[in-house]
């Protein structure tokens, strides 16, 4: 199996999964949207495993890297702005939900920020950080 | 951004009329990330510029070049 047909079949499997999930909804039918989804993702799992083409290397680490960096700054910017929001009007307008809210989506923020630095501090001494002195 | 490194692996490629797939196969990499390095826009870690110099028999300075 090449690139080419690995990626017609990663399409027909997205449209079939696509597809069941519609069907499911438009039959009001939640059993039916998770089977599809499940036999969509275990069926391109071992498409996956099967195939000895590469599909990830060093340059889509790198990207994907970057990528999740910028996700994470963005998403966690605009949760924190949200909450601000969410918090201030709950307080002026005397709304005991809006200020919830605003209370969930500043914990949310915070729960990101320590799930990076746990998770940034880790690949870094995976990867050598140490904090001995030099000789 | 200015281009500081350049390579020579289109011309080795050509040399020994090797496709960018089969240059990516031996060296366990996606052919876009082939595509990328001979169009300077990735920059290769040094194990995976070690793996393409030994590929064409070649040193790293032979076929990767830092440009200040």
């Amino acid at each position: 199996m090449n690139y080419q047909q690995f990626k017609r079949i990663k399409i027909l499997t997205t449209s079939f999964v696509s597809a069941t999930v519609a069907v499911a909804v438009v039959y009001n039918n939640i059993i039916l949207a998770l089977a599809g989804v499940i036999i969509g993702m275990i069926f391109l799992f071992f498409v996956r495993k099967k195939t000895k083409i590469i599909l990830v290397d060093e340059r889509v680490q790198n990207i994907a890297g970057q990528a999740a960096r910028l996700t994470y700054v963005i998403l966690t910017m605009t949760i924190a702005f949200l909450s601000l929001i969410f918090l201030g009007s709950g307080r002026r307008m005397n709304d005991i939900n809006y200020e919830t809210l605003g209370v969930i989506l500043s914990y949310t923020t915070l729960f990101s920020i320590a799930l990076y630095s746990l998770s940034y501090k880790y690949i870094s001494k995976k990867y050598g950080e140490t904090d001995d002195e030099q000789d | 951004m200015e281009k500081q490194m350049t390579n020579k692996i289109k011309v080795y490629r050509a040399m020994r009329n090797m496709t960018q797939e089969e240059l990516a196969n031996k060296v366990d990499v996606t052919r876009q990330t082939i595509i990328a390095i001979e169009k300077n826009k990735y920059v290769p870690s040094l194990g995976l510029a070690f793996k393409i110099a030994r590929i064409f028999g070649e040193t790293i300075e032979n076929i990767f070049h830092y440009e200040k």
